[in-house]
This record gives C-alpha cells, structure tokens and sequence, in this order.
C-alpha cells in the first residue's frame, strides 16, 4: 500500500497544539503523525500520545555481558596458569572485583547507546520529508497516510493555522 | 477548548520561538561556520608548543628515559604526576554534566559540553603518560593488554596498573559515548546549516535525526540513564589512580585508606575550578557572554566551596592520620615537606592556591560574578592542585627505604618540562579543533532551557521560574 | 489559571493556631506509653550496668554502639535538612522541620554521652589524634557534643519562629510558643535576617557534625583498636550516618504521611527525591566501605590483616554480613528499579533496612572496639564477638524507644511541618498551559 506524507510547519508551539487537536478530532491515530522539533518539550505538550520503549531493558542486558566477559577474563587469566604475585591468592577476588565492576558498567553503557540508536529508530542518514526550517524553531507535523487522509489532515492542520506544508510524493493532493 | 492557553506571558513566551532558536543557532554555531578572532593565532601557538613536546618525546625515545630527570629512588617524577593531574581535570566533565543533570540544577546548561570534551580531552592527555614514561612505549602492550596466547602470559590483574587501564578506558569510552548521544541533536542542526561535503558528514552522524517526540523522550531518558551510569566510573576512575599509591606499604605518605575519596575529591576540585577558565575562556575568545551569564559564574563559585572544603576535609583526614602512628620514617617525611625548602614552599603554595585563597575569595559574590575573578581563581586552584599532586608523588620516593641503596632528590630536565608543556597544550588544542567542528554550547539544551523558562509573579515581584517535571 | 494570581492557595494553607499538630488518637498515646516503658527498663539496665562498675569497658559495648546510632540517626538529621535546603527543588519542604525536629533528641544523646566519655582512657601516653594535648579527649569531645547538640537546638529554634508566631492565636493572648518568637512580625528585614541565619546556621551544624562525629570515630573506634590508623574510618562514619539519617527522614515522613493525617503535604514528589537521595547515599556507603578495605586488603601489613579479621572476616562476620545485606545490597538492588524508587512504599521499606543494617553495624564496629583491652601497635589476640545479655538488649531497645519517645514528644510541641516554607513553596510556585499539558513552573528567588 503506498502512502503519501504532508509535513505542516508550525511557527510556535501553539498552532503545533492546535493542528495537533485538529488532527485528533478528525480521528487520526498517534500512528499517523509525528511531532518535529528542534527543541525537547514536555512530554504531552501538543498531546502526543505516550511513547512506549524497552529502552531500560539495554543497560541491563548489557551489565550482563560485560559482567560475563569480566569474570572470564579476570578467572581465566588468573588460573591459567596459576601464579602467585605478591603474595595474593590465586584467584583475588577483590581485584576481580574492581575489573568486573568496570566491565558491567562499560557493557551497560555502551548497550544503552546501542538501545537508545535502536529505540529511536536512528539508522542512517536518510530524512524523509523534512525542512531544515524545523531547527530554526519551526515545529514540523509530519502525517502519513494514505492520499485522501492525507489531503484531509492538511485540511484539518489548515484549518488550526498552519500556513505552509510540504507533500510527498510532490504534486498529489493540495499546495 | 482549553481555556486558559496563551494567556499571560507564556503566549508571547512562545510566539517569537523561531527568532529566538534562529539566534541561538547563529550564535553557537558561529565557530563552527567561521573563524572566530585570533583562532589562527590561538591554534598557531598551541600547536607549537605541542610539537615542541612531541620532539621532546622523540628526543626521550631516541636517547632513553636518562634524559628524564626521573632515577633511583625517584621513579616517578612529572609524568606521573600530570598523570594524576590530568586525570584530575577529568573529573570536570562528569562532575558538571552527569551530577548537575541529576540534581536538575538549571544553570549547568551552556557549559555542560565544553566541560565533558575538557573530561575526554584531559583523559586522552592523561592515558598517553604512563605510555611516555614507561620510556618504550611499545613495551606498555606486554602488561595492559592480553597478547601471548602461546605461552599463557597474561597480565596481572592482581596489579592496580591492570585496574588502572581498565578503569581510565571504560571512562574513556563511555564520556566519548554521553557526549555523542548529547551531540546527536546538535549535529542534526549543524547538518541543516551546512552544506556539501559537511552536510553530508553531519548528516551521517547524526544517524537521520529529525526531532520527532519519541526521539526526544528516548534521548531524554537516555541522557539520565548514562548520567547515572557513568558517575559510578567516574568515582571508580580516581580512585584506582589513588590506590597506585595507596595499595603500596613502603613507601611513606602513600599508604592511607582515605586516598580514594581525597583523590576523587581533589579530582573534582581541580576538574570544576578547569571548568570556570574554560567558561571564562569562551566568554572572551567566542563572545558568548550572552550565554555565560555571571549567574552561571555564580552558581559554580559557589559549588566550587562546597567542593573546596570537601576535599579540604579529607586533606585533613589524611594529614592527621598519616602522622598518627608516630612511626619514625613517616614522621621524617611530613618534617621535610613542612620544613624543609624547597619542598616546604611548595606545601605553603599548595595550601594557599588550592584552598585559602580561593574560597576566601569565593565568599564575596562580587568576586564569583566576575569573570576575570573566577578565570585566575580557576589558574590558581589549578597550580595548587598540581603541587598537591607533587607533593603526593615525589616526596614520599626521595626518602631512604629498607630496601633502596640509594637516597636522592628529583629535578626535572627540560624533556620533562617540555612534555608537560606540550600536554597543556594539547588539552586546549584539542578543545579548540573540537569547537571548531562541533557547537561547543549544547545548542539544544540552551533552547530547552529557553523553552522552559517564565516568570512567576507575587505581589509586585517577578521572579524568574523553571519547568518543573 | 492566569500567571498573575500565581499563588494556588486554596486547599492547601496551612492550618493556623494549635490545630497544626497532627491527630493525637488513641494509638499515639498507646504508643507513647509503650515506648515510655521500654525506656524506663533502658533505664534501669542502664543502673544495673553500671552497678557492675566501669572497670570492664567490654560490657559497654552495646551502649557505644547504641550512642553511635543515635549521633548517625537523629543528630545527623538536620544535615539532611540544611543540605535539602541549600540544594533541594520544592519537594524538600516538607522533609526540612521533620528533620529538625529530631535535634531535640540531642539532648537524650548528650546525657547517654557522658557516661561513654568516662570509659575511654586519657590521650596521653597512646596514640590518638590529639598527640597527648592535655585534658584530651574527655574535655573536648565533651565540649564538641554540646555545642553540636547546641547548635542543633538553635537551628531547630531559628527555622521554627515564623510558625511559633502563629500560634499567638487572636486577643493578644500569648501562649508559651507566641512567647517564644519574641516580636517576630514578619517584616521584610525579619525574612531576611532568619533566612541568612538558617544559612549560616545550618552550614555550621553540617561542618560541626562531620567535625564532632570525626573525633567520636577517631576516640572511640580507631584509637581504642592496636594497629588501626584508618584514615579513612571517620568519614565512613559521616557518610554511614548520612545514609543512616535519610533513611530515618523517609521513615518518619512516611509514618507520618500513613498516620499523622497529613497526605495532603507530604506528597510522592518528596518521597521520590528521597529514594532518590537513597541510591546516592547506599552507593556512597559501599564506596566508602570498599575504599578502606582494598587498601588494607591490597597492603598486607600484618597489623592491618589483623584489623580486617577482627572488623570483618572474624567473629563479628555475622554482624558485618547483616549490615552489607541491610545497608547495601538489599537497598541498591530495590532502589535500582523505577517503579521502586519512586513510589512511596519502596523508599520507606529501604529506609527500615537501613536503619537495622547501621544498628549491625555499630554494633560490630563499637563492641569490637570496646573489646579491645591490648594497646601497643597490633592486636595480638582476637577477642571473641560480643553477644548481647539482657541489660545489653535493654540499652539498645532504650536507646531507641528514648529517640521516638522524644520525636512524639517533640511533634506535640513544635509544628511537624515547616507551614512558612510550605506556604512558600506554594507562593512560588504556578500552573501554566504549555501547548496542551498542564506544567508547573517553580520560581526560585535569589
């Protein structure tokens, strides 16, 4: 199923929410639009529904690695073969201690900055529709949908106060 | 319909949101685009003095460490002590971003970034120390890193050299990794201004951002989530450097079990005053006076003597205790840094700089607002906390031990000075050629601190009020 | 709303003359009693204990350790206080008289104190950290207990007059609280005056603290132990009695909020940054902890070898694995988890494990130190763990019943809630439409 895109710039906040309503009141579904913004507002402030993530899943599942690869290193070169330096057990656990300490938090980390790449669906370079205008304040509404929705949504964000829309694929519908 | 929106002050709060982000953007990203005043000067003379520690190098690895002033019993000698220095400074970034974010304390916005590439640019300076003083760099792989697989010879983790690559890496990776998520945002912007071949290379990094709300709420979270995370390595960070000296019983001054706090908060101390020269740096050099407001100058003067009567108090500690067994070597060497020139200078100087005459000062708020004030105070807590690690390191090794033949003092050759010159440079170097790619003020967090600004007014009062959340 | 009438004052002013205290009902004054008797029979062990003499410093262990809780509980408290009110957003408001009020148990911890000062041998001629100054330690501990305790009083008097002025009630009739806010008005030179002083105060309470509990740590634990010159063990006392101290304001907000009637202002707001303040706290125990420990562990002195085995790998290993348990396994790992940290149940159920785990704490710390009979450079010879007896078990239950005996107490005298800061936080405070949600904004006067 092909599905067009219109992208209504908003200059404030304000007319954002409205459009927003708008959209909502003619039964367009969070799926549809998406809010752009060059600055983080509050959760809820053009009443975009709440995201859900697995985001805390990814410090935890790499804690676990990095805790793994700690004991097997910090073990493993200890026992094979086992020498004694000075004057310390075989195996130290003390020592292995502040080594699998870093290693738990280095796999957390790096796994978060994987997890939140992952979660927020940040896979390369492409844009789609967008404005450059966004990161000069402009606050982009971005619906996809099928054409005759779409037409509709710029009627509806029209009707909040939008002035300017961008559409793709170029030409069909409005502008 | 909702009633009561727009009404009030946050209506035109609003209304004028495109000039404002369009100044923000044109002000932070003006380095960036262009050349700011006396940037060729400024790198010109960097770069100098880093080559010139570079040939001192060479020169070291051509005639060996003997034209370092460091040899029995002094084997530790500036190197070490920049190390320590260094990793020192490398608590700013984390102490400004991560702590602050969590506290939600406002005024850490516009420094936070100059303040982490300070953490990874000192830390970078820091890492290359022991591979330079270890005098056969090449060598240092034989006991950091796993290599011998045939004959099993493994380094030791048992060692707090071991614990020392691991800790100084994991922070390494991880302040490389907070500041790249902050930057995402920002590089997004840079892309949008650029073009050609920059835009292309913003636009790869920043991974197709376009600003969507689930892209705010993850990075968001995310920005909390890794602030958590890393403050735990940054106190592990220091601390393992503390138990280099620590961990070891013979020689005298060294083995206390308050170090790990006293370096942590010594490190922060140092890392926090490296900070309010950085700030102070920008305000002049960028002419960002706009953004570092003396309320930012303020707010961190006076973290800066909670910070300073912190690590004063383990200073103490460490003090009182070191000398409380009554143990005849130790009391030797406490007698010799208190009362003996030159070491005795150096203890006066450390005391004053680092401790008496910053805070005295930082009491008045005249002083905290000024910018130039907070710049030599910064210097000043900076000379003293490197003395501080002098201190730490060198006396300690210049007194007779059981089992040392030899008894001897430590002066360092121009090699030594020169390299440590060279890091000083390197560090500011790295911070300029960073500024000059990437917005060093965190443009999207100014415009969220803009966004979720008002005004409360009681009775004839206004007051200047912040987002809750 | 608009942003001019900013101030949202309708439900929430704070109730005005003697109805701020919270409901007395039965169960308060069965409580009351209750604790009365146990400290009656703190008492009387006490007596017994010391018609055994004060020759044998072993059988005062229990006392120490029961002295050394209630320093790191109620003296400690305002620290969190004064460090809230220096640092803290709005949601601190409610923690800061709570927290003060428990310096009225200073004066409990000041009598047990003296009898404590009595067992500890004079400076001279040992190591301790006054290198033999004459009249040490008994003389200037003494004098540093009291001006703490003092100090603690002040802070809790000056950060109570705005709302003692309230209970002058109409008429001019003047009850004992009116009198004691002498000719507060409230005029904009008085704000300013109280406010510099509970500044000034406060950070002298926060720097006497970690002074006088330095000293205590270094008198009666380090100096008392052959072979110990832990420089780091009084700041692990400071940083266990913050831990320590958080958690008794979280349980107390959380008593407080479930049977004081007062849920309207002791909301989830502060209850989540405290947990918050938790997991800081219960991270830092384990730092400090650990940071004395691998020293010792890694150096292998044979003195020091001697000092881990009597503190922890010895026979008080039972007491030592309770507390990590209490202190920081058990919290980290709740406090780790959101939906945890942030209600309300999960803080105050951590803060009841840490206030038993630091109980195990001081217990192993204080009893092994007060074992010690040997003096000389090391410990030639482990003493066995101190089990408690009955006179042991009643100190320690007197101990405690006489810190919530003087908190009831101290709630039927004083507001349990700071009203002025709570109405000011409330003043500085407004809700706005940003868009489409509803924020708060908060206003922070210089």
């Amino acid at each position: 199923m092909f599905k067009d895109q219109v992208l209504g710039l908003c200059r404030n906040p304000e007319t954002a929410a409205q459009a927003v309503e708008a959209l909502e009141n003619k039964g367009f579904s969070a799926e549809e639009y998406d809010i752009l913004t060059a600055t983080p507002y509050p959760e809820g402030t053009f009443g975009e529904s709440r995201h859900r993530h697995r985001l805390y899943v990814f410090p935890f599942v790499g804690a676990v690695l990095g805790l793994s690869v700690a004991v097997l290193i910090t073990v493993g070169t200890q026992i094979f073969p086992p020498i004694v330096t000075g004057g310390k057990p075989i195996l130290s656990i003390p020592p292995m201690i502040i080594i699998m300490f870093e290693g738990t938090m280095l796999g957390a980390i790096l796994f978060t900055v994987i997890g939140v790449i992952f979660e927020s669906r940040l896979f390369g370079p492409k844009l789609g529709l967008y404005d450059r205008r966004i990161t000069e304040g402009y606050i982009g509404l971005l619906v996809t949908s099928s054409p005759e929705r779409v037409t509709q949504a710029e009627e509806a964000m029209t009707g909040a106060g939008v002035q300017e829309f961008k559409r793709l694929p170029a030409g069909a519908g409005g502008r | 319909m909702n009633g009561g929106r727009g009404a009030g002050s946050e209506g035109k709060m609003e209304a004028d949101r495109v000039g404002v982000e369009k100044k923000i953007n044109k002000d932070l990203l003006g380095p960036v685009f262009g050349f700011p005043r006396n940037f060729w000067k400024a790198s010109g003379v960097l770069s100098l003095v880093v080559f010139a520690g570079i040939l001192a190098f060479v020169w070291l690895l051509i005639n060996g460490l003997g034209v370092a002033g460091i040899n029995r019993p002094v084997m530790w000698g500036f190197f070490i002590t920049n190390f320590v220095f260094w990793v020192g400074i490398s608590h700013a970034g984390v102490m400004i971003s991560s702590i602050l974010r969590l506290s939600r304390a406002e005024w850490r916005l516009p420094m936070t970034r100059a303040a982490e590439i300070l953490t990874i640019m000192a830390l970078f300076t820091a890492a290359l120390h022991p591979i330079i003083h270890s005098g056969r760099p090449w060598r240092t792989m034989y006991w950091a890193f796993p290599y011998d697989f045939s004959r099993m010879l493994w380094p030791n983790i048992r060692s707090p050299i071991i614990w020392d690559v691991t800790a100084i890496l994991t922070y390494l990776t991880s302040s490389a990794m907070f500041v790249y998520v902050a930057l995402i945002p920002d590089l997004a912007i840079a892309r949008d201004r650029a073009s050609g071949f920059a835009r292309s290379m913003y636009g790869r990094m920043a991974l197709g951002w376009t600003g969507t709300s689930r892209q705010w709420k993850l990075h968001g979270i995310a920005s909390v989530l890794l602030a958590g995370l890393i403050l735990p390595v940054f106190v592990s960070v220091h601390s393992v450097v503390s138990w280099d000296f620590a961990s070891l019983t013979s020689v005298e001054g060294w083995h206390s079990t308050v170090f790990a706090p006293y370096f942590v908060a010594g490190a922060i101390h140092s890392g926090v005053s490296a900070v309010v020269v950085v700030m102070a740096l920008m305000v002049w050099f960028y002419g960002w006076k706009d953004y570092l407001r003396p309320r930012h100058f303020d707010a961190i003067g006076k973290l800066l003597i909670a910070i300073a009567i912190g690590w004063f108090y383990f200073y103490i500690l460490e003090f009182v205790f070191g000398m409380y067994s009554l143990e005849g070597p130790e009391l030797a060497m406490r007698e010799m840094v208190t009362f003996q020139p030159p070491w005795s200078i150096y203890q006066i100087a450390f005391l004053f700089t680092a401790f008496l005459i910053p805070v005295s000062l930082l009491l008045f708020r005249r002083v905290r607002r000024n910018v130039l004030a907070m710049f030599l105070i910064g210097i000043t807590v900076n000379i003293g906390m490197w003395f501080e690690r002098f201190l730490i390191v060198i006396p300690g090794l210049a007194r007779k031990q059981p089992f040392t033949f030899v008894w001897g003092t430590y002066r360092p050759t121009l090699v030594e000075i020169l390299i440590v010159a060279g890091s000083f440079a390197l560090v500011f170097l790295g911070i300029l050629m960073f500024a000059k790619f990437f917005p060093l003020v965190p443009l999207s967090d100014v415009k969220e601190g803009e966004a979720s600004r008002g005004e409360i007014q009681i009775g004839r009062a206004r007051f200047k009020a912040t987002l809750q959340d | 709303m608009s942003p001019e009438t900013a101030a949202q004052e309708t439900s929430l002013e704070a109730p005005s003359g003697q109805t701020w205290l919270p409901k007395a009902g039965a169960w308060f004054w069965l409580a009351t009693a209750f604790l009365a008797t146990i400290f009656a029979l703190g008492i009387l062990a006490f007596i017994l204990r010391w018609q055994t003499g004060w020759g044998d410093r072993r059988l005062w262990g229990y006392y120490a350790a029961t002295f050394s809780f209630l320093f790191s509980t109620a003296l400690t408290a305002p620290v969190v206080s004064v460090g809230l009110r220096i640092v803290g957003g709005s949601w601190r408001r409610p923690v800061c008289r709570v927290a003060e009020l428990f310096s009225l148990v200073g004066i409990l911890s000041f009598l047990w104190f003296l009898p404590l000062i009595r067992l500890i041998p004079p400076a001279r001629g040992r190591l301790s950290i006054w290198y033999g100054l004459a009249g040490a330690p008994h003389v200037w501990e003494t004098v540093a207990m009291a001006t703490l305790v003092a100090a603690g009083l002040a802070l809790l008097y000056w950060a109570s007059i705005p709302d003692m002025a309230r209970s002058r009630g109409g008429g001019g009739k003047l009850t004992f609280l009116g009198r004691l806010a002498f000719s507060w008005t409230g005029s904009g030179r008085q704000w300013r005056v109280l406010k510099a002083g509970l500044l000034l105060l406060g950070v002298f309470y926060l720097l006497m603290l970690v002074f006088v509990q330095s000293l205590f740590a270094s008198d009666f634990v380090v100096s008392l132990v052959p072979g110990s010159k832990d420089a780091l063990f009084p700041a692990y006392h400071v940083m266990t009695a913050l831990q320590t101290a958080t958690a008794l304001v979280t349980l107390t907000l959380f008593l407080l909020r479930k049977w004081g009637g007062l849920q309207d202002y002791i909301g989830p707001a502060t209850f989540k940054g405290l947990g918050r303040l938790l997991l800081v706290v219960t991270l830092l125990w384990f730092y400090f902890w650990w940071s004395g420990f691998i020293v010792m562990w890694y150096g292998r002195r044979p003195e020091e070898e001697l000092l881990l085995e009597l503190f922890v790998t010895g026979p008080n290993r039972p007491f030592f694995a309770l507390s990590l348990g209490l202190n920081f396994v058990v919290p980290f790992l709740l406090l780790l988890f959101n939906p945890i940290r942030k209600s309300i149940l999960g803080p105050s159920i951590v803060s009841v494990l840490v206030l038993l785990g630091t109980l195990f704490d001081r217990i192993r710390l204080f009893t092994a130190s007060f074992s010690m009979t040997e003096s000389g450079n090391a410990i030639t010879r482990l003493p066995p763990a101190r089990v408690p007896d009955w006179i042991d078990l009643f100190i320690l239950l007197g101990g405690l019943s006489g810190l919530a005996l003087t908190f009831l107490a101290s709630i039927r005298l004083l507001p349990v809630l700071s009203w002025w800061e709570i109405t000011e936080g409330l003043k500085l405070q407004a809700e706005r439409t940003l868009g489409r949600k509803k924020v708060i904004m908060v206003a922070k006067p210089e």
